[in-house]
């Protein structure tokens, strides 16, 4: 190789580990992440005590890695390259049939599972009114035969077997059964973890005995489609850029609903954040889903025109919040109990608040690894 | 600090680089100690002290020995060196075997050694190497004594070999320490090996280890025959490119700052014994063993039965020196029963045997090898070796086994390939005209598939920081 040559090589390199200095050094850092769905990690200070214990370097390797210029596109380009090479999966996503994208599903720490039930059934003795338990099977489980062949896949239904035996003091609600019926209709979304109205109609339809109520036919109600743009966490997480958009519809009318949502402002005083079943602002964002009632919130009430009917509580997780409009014919109040942000004691807020029947719902996969659960028993 | 990281590639690598050519050739080892402290204590805040603690004693060693030798006093310079050898393996045995051996003996009921839980220094296992081979060679003649501090400062710590290898011999770098040059031919021919060794490490090294994973953390019943093998079969191939990509890296970044290193992988997979493997393995741990143990031991130029022993010693030594645990020495005693039965009849009988099944026979030992290297707790490894021979749990094989075999079957093609020698010979025959061509084309494709890993990896830990 000529001296001209090498010297042409020398500066390719130099500028391209340049041009990304530069970009990097320029460009404004990013708060927020729309597409993962998180904040993203900003230029740390150092002192003498981060730099000596090490955190400094591992929060601005953090910070390198998150504000990376272009950091979306070159997460798609890392997954295309796998899609390439013959992987069927990528960050613990499934590229599965019928344009769908699913979260693993591994053998959960048995450990924890025994633990959390212990917790659930702890509150059921705690407390003098019905507990209804369910847990939600998902798309790995239900939707078993999009998946890649052979890919490994933890049974759920031996979770929600053990389940219903380990807290026989609440009534247990199947919703494996009405799920498994409807399998061929879109009752997941694709790209996200949730299930989607039709989906949670179809666990009112499972949760309708065990609660007490005749269930509303889904003929009575109208679809509205509320965005076609949906991509989920699931398409976050996955890198994946290739599938098409999920569609978000509600049926449930929100006419004489009002929720409220219940926090602390930075002084520590309560205070009460007026919301809706369905917060349309969120449907010009990423984090579309959010739409159903806000999005997250440690405790939350629906108010239904529906005096004379019973007041239910829900300690779950996100799952719930699909599901609520469906339940709204039913209870004069929802209350909505996030164990993720509410620390206080649910055996004092169902005395304190009249509460006739508490329902606990999560999804499988949320179930196992929740590390909050103890919080209900307290 | 490690080279496949993001502010490596993009913020501490283009900033020493500029600096350092812009810096007069005088000061530029000055600079060059600023950068590799930097390196060193991004990653080791506090241990640092260590190494300067190192610097110190071994620089005013070779001073000792080199004084002794001038006055004719034999006796004071061993004894200067005997001193640095025990300094340096004391510091290496109490940071990384004082807990194992602590642990050992309370297996065994005896408790008068606490364990400290000490993490282990960042390259210690390196760097103790590298000073103790000074002040032997300063003794032996092989090297000259370094008096500029300074220089002798960025010797040990040079940045490029300084947490990873390769274990680099004072008598080879002293004097590109002293005065080296820079061209670009050099620059650009380190360009090469530095893009080639990142894609090993990020492309290969990783992507295969998450095959290796799977099969590491697998609940033994669900473990099959097949399973097995494809786990291991994925460990070696990531090992290689890790420890070798690394190496890479290192001969290349060496390359551009215009330092020689020696080449310390040699495709050792197309080895036809064990005794070639190991002449193509992690090439400067061997030699060093091989001049500052099994040499002063006799080498073979003793009897069969203290050759044998000889060999004993250095395979035990080799194999606890990768890390502080009983399957390691039993990794290297695994090592050394092989070469002696190759040095005693084997490797006479192998070399009458066709050439295919000499390979078979070296890639056999070599991946059985590794299940022991990487398992370390005794009782699963005992389950994974039974498994690899016919006795799994779980059978012969399964519904996952396939999924991962589908999954990861180009990579490990392209692994397995790129572990021969045949697409380098296919580079070289490359008519220069088309070659001019695909190189920056390669390199361009080399950096930003990385780039695009290492921005989607936040967990890319380096397998032989343990060592």
């Amino acid at each position: 190789m000529s001296k001209k040559y090498c010297i042409f090589i020398t500066a390719l390199f130099c500028a391209f580990i340049g041009v990304f200095l530069v970009a990097n050094a320029v460009a404004p850092d990013r708060t927020f992440s729309e597409m993962e769905n998180r904040n993203l990690e900003q230029l740390p200070t150092p002192s003498v005590k981060t730099l000596l214990s090490g955190e400094f370097m591992k929060d601005f390797e953090t910070y390198t890695t998150d504000q990376f210029v272009a950091r979306d596109s070159w997460i798609g380009l890392k997954s295309a390259t796998e899609r390439a090479l013959g992987k069927q999966e990528n960050n613990s996503v499934y590229f599965c049939d019928e344009d769908t994208l699913i979260t693993r599903f591994d053998q959960p720490d048995s450990q924890k599972v025994s633990d959390n039930l212990t917790y659930v059934n702890n509150f059921v003795e705690n407390v003098d009114i019905p507990v209804v338990f369910s847990l939600i099977p998902t798309q790995a489980c239900i939707w078993a035969e999009r998946l890649p062949a052979g890919a490994p896949n933890a049974s759920q239904t031996a979770i929600l077997d053990q389940a219903q035996a380990a807290v026989p003091g609440a009534l247990w609600a199947d919703l494996y059964a009405p799920l498994w019926a409807h399998k061929g209709e879109d009752i997941f979304y694709r790209t996200d973890h949730h299930w989607t109205s039709l989906g949670a109609y179809y666990g009112y339809t499972g949760l309708a005995e065990a609660l007490g109520y005749e269930p509303v036919s889904l003929d009575s109600y109208t679809e509205t489609i509320r965005s076609t743009q949906f991509y989920g966490t699931v398409f976050s997480s996955s890198g994946v850029r290739w599938v098409s958009p999920d569609t978000i519809s509600t049926y449930v009318p929100d006419t004489g609903i009002t929720v409220t949502e219940h926090s602390y402002d930075n002084k520590g005083n309560p205070i009460e954040i007026p919301r809706s079943l369905y917060v349309e602002s969120f449907l010009s964002v990423k984090d579309k889903y959010s739409m159903f009632l806000g999005g997250n919130q440690s405790l939350g009430v629906v108010k239904t025109p529906n005096t004379d009917k019973p007041k239910l509580l829900i300690i779950r997780d996100s799952y719930a919040d699909s599901l609520v409009p469906f339940l709204t014919p039913h209870f004069s109040e929802i209350h909505l109990i996030d164990l993720r942000y509410y620390k206080l004691s649910i055996q004092n807020y169902v005395e304190q608040n009249g509460i006739d029947q508490a329902l606990v719902l999560y999804s499988v996969p949320n179930f196992v690894t929740d590390t909050n659960l103890l919080w209900i028993a307290r | 600090m490690v080279f496949s990281s993001l502010y490596f590639l993009f913020l501490y690598l283009p900033v020493v680089l500029f600096l350092y050519y812009i810096t007069p050739l005088k000061w530029r080892n000055l600079l060059l100690l600023v950068a590799n402290l930097i390196f060193y204590a991004w990653g080791e805040p506090v241990y640092i002290l260590i190494m300067f603690v190192s610097i110190a004693i071994d620089y005013t060693h070779g001073m000792l020995v080199e004084a002794n030798k001038r006055r004719g006093n034999d006796r004071g310079a061993r004894l200067a060196v005997a001193s640095s050898v025990i300094f340096n393996l004391a510091l290496l045995f109490f940071f990384k075997y004082w807990d194992f051996i602590a642990g050992s003996l309370e297996a065994i009921g005896l408790t008068f050694m606490p364990k400290l839980g000490l993490s282990l220094p960042i390259g210690i296992s390196f760097y103790t190497f590298q000073t103790m081979s000074y002040t032997i060679d300063v003794y032996r003649g092989d090297a000259r004594v370094q008096r500029n501090i300074i220089n002798f400062s960025t010797f040990v710590t040079l940045f490029p070999q300084l947490i990873a290898g390769p274990i680099i011999k004072y008598k080879d770098l002293g004097d590109q320490i002293d005065c080296r040059k820079h061209s670009p031919e050099m620059f650009a021919s380190g360009v090469q090996v530095f893009v080639v060794g990142l894609a090993k490490k990020v492309l290969l090294a990783n992507n295969l280890g998450m095959l290796w994973d799977v099969y590491k953390a697998l609940p033994t019943g669900e473990l099959t025959v097949a399973g097995a093998w494809l786990g291991v079969a994925a460990f070696s191939l990531q090992l290689y490119f890790d420890f070798s990509g690394y190496s890479d890296m290192a001969v290349g970044l060496g390359r551009m700052l215009g330092f020689e290193f020696m080449r310390n992988f040699n495709y050792p997979y197309i080895a036809k014994s064990i005794t070639e493997f190991w002449r193509r393995w992690h090439i400067s741990l061997g030699t060093w063993f091989r001049e500052y143990l099994y040499i002063p031991l006799g080498g073979n130029r003793v009897s069969k039965p203290r050759l044998f022993f000889n060999l004993l010693i250095v395979w035990a030594a080799t194999g606890i020196w990768h890390g502080a645990s009983w399957n390691f020495l039993i990794w290297g005693l695994y090592f050394a029963a092989l070469l002696i039965l190759e040095k005693a009849f084997l490797g006479r009988v192998l070399e009458k045997l066709p050439t295919l099944v000499r390979h078979l026979y070296t890639l056999f030992f070599v991946l059985v090898s590794w299940a022991i290297f990487a398992v370390e707790d005794f009782g699963h490894m005992g389950t994974y070796l039974s498994a690899m021979f016919g006795m799994a749990p779980g059978g012969l094989s399964n519904a996952a086994v396939g999924y991962y075999f589908s999954s990861y079957l180009p990579m490990l093609l392209i692994g397995a390939v790129a572990s021969t020698p045949l697409a380098a010979g296919l580079w070289k025959k490359l008519p220069e005209k088309p070659m001019r061509v695909v190189l920056p084309v390669l390199l361009l494709a080399g950096l930003i598939f990385s780039t695009a890993y290492l921005v989607d990896a936040t967990y890319n830990p380096f397998l032989y920081f343990r060592f």
